[in-house]
């Protein structure tokens, strides 16, 4: 084989790889925008159940505290039923904490999802200028770095995302008096 | 009555928080950040502020620090309510001049008993 026939064969299988690279990065951003629809869509379910939950709440809450003001003292032993309707309603705050709780981690998750689409993005977009010369094998290894970086530091960032540790439910419900 | 300002900017925690301390007797009123928290605390004299850390415009960490500048907040009980539990974190909200840190889901009973505690 020549000199020239092999460059002329590297800058086909560079180009063949920056062109695989592009495949993948746009398949992965296709699988990202299903996930960033289910993210949405469990969203607005939840949503969708603690709207109910915190309307059936705020209707026993607030006659639960009218009541407890418009009542009497000397009455308070005839109203041992305000503490079981308080018990349940309590029950229910668990519940409506759970939910916004939950609210907030696919918050955190969908800004993830979308933060890797834009670098997905990014590197397919740089694979769209023509190259100058297509047989210069340099040129597509180039591109394929620059897009790689941009996947890396898609991943980076979430990394850094996630690394925070999180002991949240092991330290939930904790109390510290300084 | 006892005043309580409830900070956060989930309408469904202050309305939990609201909730639980109203059935107790206080009176509470709400802000959805620290910078509105800071507002209502300087219009209404509050006996205790409980707020989130993380929050837009203001964090809670910020208006604590803000709060211990007024000379009607040198003294008042401040509570964080929060999801974060790390030490760090509290170690910062214990320098800020915070009275107190508890960690989200909180349970409604401990919640009524801290706030009983540092009231008294």
């Amino acid at each position: 084989m020549t000199q020239e026939t092999k460059g002329a064969a590297d800058a086909t299988d560079a180009e063949r790889a920056a062109d695989l690279l592009v495949t993948v990065a746009s398949t992965l951003n296709e699988r990202l925008a299903v996930t960033a629809d289910e993210l949405a869509r469990s969203q607005s379910m939840l949503r969708e159940a603690s709207e109910e939950l915190m309307t059936a709440f705020r209707g026993a809450a607030d006659r639960i505290v009218a009541a407890q003001r418009a009542t009497a003292p000397e009455l308070a032993e005839k109203t041992a039923e305000y503490g079981v309707v308080l018990d349940h309603l309590y029950r229910a705050v668990h519940h409506l904490q759970s939910h916004d709780l939950v609210n907030q981690l696919i918050d955190a998750q969908k800004l993830r999802v979308d933060k890797m689409r834009e670098k997905l993005e990014e590197a397919i977009s740089l694979a769209d200028p023509p190259i100058a010369h297509p047989g210069a094998t340099q040129q597509w290894i180039e591109r394929s770095r620059a897009m790689l970086d941009c996947i890396v530091a898609g991943i980076k960032q979430i990394d850094d995302d996630t690394r925070s540790p999180r002991s949240d439910k092991k330290q939930a419900g904790s109390v510290d008096l300084f | 009555m006892k005043t309580i300002l409830a900070v956060d900017d989930s309408a469904t925690m202050r309305e939990m928080v609201a909730f639980v301390l109203e059935s107790a007797g206080y009176r509470v009123i709400e802000a959805e950040d620290g910078a509105q928290g800071l507002d209502r605390a300087t219009a209404t004299a509050c006996d205790l502020v409980i707020t989130d850390q993380n929050m837009p415009n203001m964090d809670g960490l910020t208006l604590v620090r803000s709060l211990r500048e007024l000379r009607d907040y040198k003294s008042v009980p401040i509570l964080l309510l929060t999801t974060e539990s790390s030490d760090t974190m509290k170690a910062q909200g214990r320098a800020a001049g915070a009275t107190g840190w508890l960690v989200k889901p909180f349970d409604p009973a401990t919640l009524l008993e801290v706030v009983q505690k540092v009231l008294r």
